[in-house]
Order: C-alpha cells, then structure tokens, then sequence
C-alpha cells in the first residue's frame, strides 16, 4: 500500500455492507466514496431482503450490469469459492472498474478478490474508517459497533467485536 | 459413519433447484449434496482467515490514506 494520500476511491457493494451499514443506519457513510456501484444480481438480492437500502436518501448507488466477458480464470474462482451470484457479478464489476474496492463481508468472496488483486474491505472497515473522514466521532463508531449484535445481521464472534471495540477505544 | 439428523428449513426453489440436481444424477441423493455444500461452506469460510479480514478493516479504517 501506498503512503500518500489518495481520494476516497470507486466502491462496488456486495449484498452484505448495504444491509447491515443499513441496519446499523449507516448506509450514508458510502456517499464519501467517489462512486458507490451495485451490480445487477446484488441488487436483487438486497431488493428482496432489505430493500430500504435501496432508496437511502443519504447516498446515491448506481445499478450496474457486468459487461466484460467471464475469463475461465474468474470462473474457476466461483466454483472453488462457491460463489453467489451477487459476489460473482461484484468481482467482476470491481475487475471492470479498476483499482475501485469491493465491498463485501463474505470470506470466500474476499479470498477469490485478493487471488484478481481486488482490494476488498467490509462493514466494519467502513465503520472505524468514519472516524478518520470525520463522518462519525469515535463515540458514535463505538455505540454502532456495540449495537451490532442486537441490531444487525452481521455475525461475529463476540470476542473478536470485543477486541476490534477494545483497538477503536484505543485509537488516537 | 455416525450421521446426525438435522431438520432445516430451505427456500422452496433452492430446494427445487437441488433436487433437479440429484435427479441429474450429480449428487447420490439429497443428503449428499447438502453435506457437500456444508463442507464448502465451511472449507471457504475458515473462521481464522475471517478473523483476519476482520483486523485488517479495523487497520484500514483506523490508519487507511484513502
């Protein structure tokens, strides 16, 4: 990773950051990204289980279709992954639109990008990052990041949220 | 092998969708294939290397240059 500065970057969304940032009414920190893409099938799948995110006033999205050809390399990929079709389409939408981010709480989807060279980061990386925009204090990050087992559909491990509010308390 | 019977409730055409599967002839039968999606789920969903993910977002977000 670079050491200078560089502008908040494009983003494509999986599935999982728009409803739990939703959830956790926080779908507005996306609109510090340059752009916020959601590819066709992940529209859908947020459509169906939460479709408010769609219409949040505080960040505009844009529904995108995949257009480059499925390289039999990406293919492999889903299969060894086991991909949805949301995670699919994202990756190669984020291959699309180099060097943008994917944004996604999948492990597995978060492997196959690292295997493309896709920078990739989650729900909880958009959160703490709001401290440093200055989108959130740190007391409003750390009662987002308390409120995510009661209010949310993010699972983690206790202890691992424990310790990520623990480094986040401890941050200058 | 010692199996141990679970009752789960599963979205109608994902259900559909699996059983044509089988039919196909390319699992042996339902159990098979819902013990073989388990087991990728699980393989690619390794509970350490999402810890890890997890720690790197908390860098990121804390310490990024974007």
């Amino acid at each position: 990773m670079g050491t200078t500065d560089q502008g908040p970057p494009l983003v494509v969304c999986d599935a999982g950051p728009l409803i739990h940032l939703d959830e956790l009414d926080a779908l507005d920190l996306l609109a510090d990204f340059a752009e916020v893409l959601v590819p066709d099938a992940v529209w859908r799948e947020v459509k169906q289980h939460r479709p408010g995110a769609l219409n949040h006033p505080g960040v505009t999205l844009r529904r995108i279709t995949p257009r480059m050809a499925v390289t039999p390399e990406l293919e492999v990929l889903a299969q060894v992954f086991s991909l949805h079709t949301g995670e699919w389409e994202a990756l190669r939408v984020a291959l699309e639109h180099r060097p943008g981010l994917l944004l996604t709480d999948d492990t597995a989807a978060r492997l196959a990008a690292g295997n493309l060279r896709i920078g990739t980061h989650g729900t909880i990386g958009i959160l703490v990052r709001a401290i440093r925009r200055r989108q959130r204090t740190k007391g409003q990050i750390l009662a987002v990041l308390r409120s995510i087992p009661t209010r949310s559909t993010l699972h983690l491990k206790r202890s691992l949220l424990e310790s990520v509010i623990s480094e986040v308390e401890g941050s200058s | 092998m010692n199996k141990t019977v679970i009752q789960a409730e599963l979205p109608p055409e994902l259900t559909a969708r699996a059983e044509t599967y089988v039919k196909e002839g390319w699992a042996a039968d339902f159990n098979e294939l819902l013990a073989d999606a388990l087991r990728r789920f699980l393989e690619s969903h390794s509970a350490r290397v999402t810890e890890a993910f997890i720690i790197e977002d908390v860098q990121w977000g804390l310490h990024g240059n974007d």
